[in-house]
């Protein structure tokens, strides 16, 4: 489930680029979930013409996936066909992150590739002919060869992919077994995947198609296409029913041409594995950081697919050939590369000459998110309290309060006497300084988990257990889209204010409009470099 | 303790005023009971409750108990408002004291800072040390005027690696690690980036929201919302 500010920051994004209705339709598809095209338009009461313009839009930019499946009819009814339509939050939060994505093509592939990249961003999707008549209207005149080669290329590199299936039919799953077979399967299958989960896997392309424009190819998806995305023949004539239904919407989609769009999930997994090898290089060393990338980038295509917690057992030599052609790493040999790599936790297996490593990519992520996480702690609470949620995170269980006061060198103040205020005495408070008054305000703002234990010994009848709460990442995650969401308000709040000094021409900007002129220039870049920097921890939490 | 009860001379009188040790009863029940606590030491309060005394006679009992030394104050780190006695015999144990960190009841910053700054420039010239090492170190240098516990090294340690100042690892025998066999417990400076600048401050600790105590208040439109918010101001340096 999205976040509260997650979605406030999805509607916000959608609302700044393609206007309100989108945003409106959007939120309503984020906060209630899937929705048929008749409840859509129950619930933003928008017309029925605007909410299909608006799903229009929004497929169109990738923002919204449509599935079809079947519903059970009432009343001895036959069975019928729905299309349903659900939002894809990550998407849509990629959307500002597009600077981003583009600067990693100008660099990797040059300008071509940049020109045709744009246009994807830009349009959200687009057939080979359409990318061609635009490079044309760029640049004055396009080169079919250049456009196919720099096509080819953001291919090969995973920038751009296929795009999926307009409307991918999903069989119910037990369809044609035995009631106590259905359930069990059923029970397991809920517990794997959710209807989201099955419309998003059956609408991609099968992954020898997914990088692949080879005219022949082209050829293969359109006839067969569809098809491979589903498999269960039963279902296929149903869906030709079910695209006919809807099909002023998918309208778009459903032209013969294959489209192209943005690989997203190949920028986001560059991008975490760039803040991890980030994280690495100050907390261990620059070394660990190049071998850590080098062994990212020999097993970033089999994370890119789906979630892997550890990478694949690569050789030592294949290590060795990647660190050497990094920057930094020609002077680095296997002695200095196998301690790198137990700094790193890998695990090692040695069979015979045979020698290989793989890394704990989850262990890696989750440091870099600790450590985002404590930096907050420590700026808003100050050094003990990072010291206290530090010894916590890393012990992962809960400690008694005078365990941790003496283990951080915090003060102990008297449990006592906390008892005594509950009880009424007020006169104790100057006492309450120490541990507790650290504890209590993580506490408070739910960074920690308290357990009151009482035992029987007079004395010291009430123990408290704390512990770092267990949804935190889920909390810390939601703040950081507040925070996103807060800056993005405030660089539109910033032009918005000096609408009238931006509309001047720049000749007439001059003495004191001209130190405003400057200031503003200023404020826009610390926004924005925020912004950015704050997004890329922000992928670190993010799930696949 | 039942060295005076057991005296002849107060066999022989019926009421004695006072035992040889010079103790009237009731100073003799008191210094009972709170020798019974060793180093537990206890509330005057309770007293009263072991003894049937009044408060006034305890009150005047432990002020002689405590000019005849035989008892002594004690601050009970759990319960610093509330006055603790023991016997002079005892010395008060870790849960009174709060443990060799303490000094009168409270915890000896000082003396806890100047350990950890001399642990971390040894820790800074050395680049990876075992416990044993650092311990050694301390106890050559000569600061430190008094003897120093492994444990206490430890804890020491512990600290700092929570401060993020310095990391824990197991040795891999390998390069910096070549003199410490493999898979001993020892400490290493970050050597990366950010050696010696203590922890990393993130992305999200560096903006104002990060760190904003009213977050759960603010709102696009409402009283608190980023566009009027003093702490982007602040951080911007605009005055309007
Ligand atoms: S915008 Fe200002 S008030 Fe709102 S969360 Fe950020 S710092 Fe706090």
């Amino acid at each position: 489930m999205v976040s509260p500010h997650g979605i406030q920051l999805a509607v916000h994004l959608i609302s700044s680029f393609y206007g309100d209705l989108c945003s409106k339709v959007c939120e309503c598809l984020l906060r209630r979930g899937t929705l048929t095209l008749a409840l859509l338009i129950w619930y933003t009461e928008l017309t029925k013409e605007n909410v299909i313009d608006c799903l229009r839009v929004l497929i169109h930019q990738n923002c919204v996936q449509a599935f079809a499946i079947e519903q059970e009819g009432a009343f001895d009814e036959a069975p019928r066909i729905v299309t349903q339509y659900m939002a894809l939050f990550r998407n849509i939060i990629h959307k500002y992150r597009a600077p981003k994505f583009m600067q990693i093509v100008s660099e990797e592939l040059g300008n071509d590739c940049l020109e045709i990249f744009q246009g994807l961003i830009q349009h959200g999707r687009l057939s080979i002919n359409q990318i061609i008549d635009r490079n044309e209207q760029t640049a004055g005149s396009s080169d079919v060869h250049v456009v196919r080669e720099s096509l080819s290329r953001l291919l090969s590199a995973r920038f751009i992919e296929r795009c999926p299936a307009p409307e991918p039919f999903l069989a119910p799953p037990y369809e044609e077994e035995t009631p106590a077979k259905r359930r069990a399967k059923s029970a397991k299958l809920a517990g794997e995947q959710t209807m989201e989960q099955r419309a998003l896997a059956a609408a991609a392309p099968i992954d020898s198609m997914r990088f692949v424009m080879e005219r022949e190819m082209d050829d293969i998806s359109e006839e067969k296409g569809e098809e491979s995305t589903n498999s269960m023949p039963l279902g296929e004539k149903r869906k030709q029913d079910v695209l006919r239904s809807d099909e002023d919407v998918l309208d778009a989609n459903r032209k013969k041409e294959v489209l192209w769009r943005v690989n997203f999930e190949e920028f986001v997994c560059r991008l975490r594995h760039k803040g991890c090898t980030s994280c690495v290089k100050t907390r261990i060393n620059d070394e660990a950081g190049i071998v850590l990338s080098a062994i990212l980038e020999l097993s970033r295509h089999s994370e890119a697919q789906q979630k892997v917690e550890k990478s694949d057992y690569l050789s030592i030599n294949a290590i060795y050939d990647k660190v050497i052609k990094k920057e930094g790493g020609l002077g680095m040999d296997f002695d200095r590369i196998r301690s790198s790599l137990a700094q790193l936790g890998c695990q090692s297996i040695t069979t015979g000459p045979h020698e290989s490593y793989s890394i704990d990519i989850n262990g890696i992520i989750e440091m870099a998110q600790i450590e985002e996480a404590e930096s907050v702690v420590l700026r808003k609470y100050g050094r003990e309290a990072y010291r206290i949620f530090r010894l916590l995170s890393k012990g992962g269980r809960a400690l008694e309060t005078y365990k941790i006061a003496e283990t951080t060198f915090v003060e102990k103040d008297d449990i006592l006497n906390r008892k005594e205020e509950k009880n009424g005495v007020q006169n104790q408070k100057k006492e309450k300084n120490g541990i507790l008054k650290v504890l209590f305000s993580l506490w408070k703002d739910d960074y920690l988990h308290k357990e009151n234990v009482t035992t029987s010994a007079a004395e010291r009848s009430l123990f408290c257990l704390w512990k770092v709460k267990e949804a935190l990442w889920e909390d810390v995650l939601d703040d950081m889209y507040h925070a996103a969401l807060n800056l993005r308000l405030r660089i539109a709040h910033e032009q918005d204010q000096a609408k009238e000094l931006l509309q001047l021409p720049r000749e007439k900007i001059v003495g004191e409009l001209e130190k405003k002129y400057k200031l503003l220039g200023r404020v826009r870049v610390i926004l924005e470099s925020s912004l950015m920097n704050l997004d890329d921890a922000i992928m670190l939490f993010n799930e696949f | 303790m039942s060295r005076s009860l057991g005296s002849p001379s107060s066999l022989k009188r019926k009421r004695p005023e006072k035992d040889p040790t010079g103790l009237v009863d009731a100073e003799r029940a008191v210094l009972n009971v709170i020798k019974s606590k060793k180093d537990l030491g206890i509330w005057a309060g309770d007293i009263a409750k072991d003894t049937n005394l009044t408060v006034p006679v305890i009150q005047k009992s432990i002020k002689s108990l405590l000019t005849k030394k035989l008892i002594k104050e004690v601050v009970n780190i759990q319960n610093k408002g509330k006055k603790h006695y023991m016997a002079v015999e005892f010395e008060p144990s870790k849960e009174i004291s709060g443990g060799e960190w303490y000094v009168n009841g409270n915890l000896d910053k000082e003396f806890i800072n100047v350990l950890k700054q001399l642990c971390l420039r040894y820790m800074h010239r050395q680049k990876v040390a075992t416990l044993e090492g650092v311990h050694n170190e301390l106890k050559k240098s000569q600061v430190l005027k008094f003897p120093i516990s492994s444990q206490q090294v430890g804890e020491i340690l512990y600290s700092l690696v929570l401060d993020n100042e310095i990391i824990e690892v197991k040795s891999t025998g390998l390069g910096e690690y070549h003199s410490i066999p493999i898979g001993t417990v020892c400490y290493r400076v970050a050597s990366g980036t950010g050696a010696g600048k203590g922890p990393r401050i993130g992305a999200f600790a560096s903006i104002p929201c990060g760190a904003c105590p009213r977050i759960s208040l603010c709102t696009p439109d409402g009283v608190i919302s980023p566009s009027t918010c003093v702490y982007y101001n602040k951080w911007l340096n605009i005055d309007f």
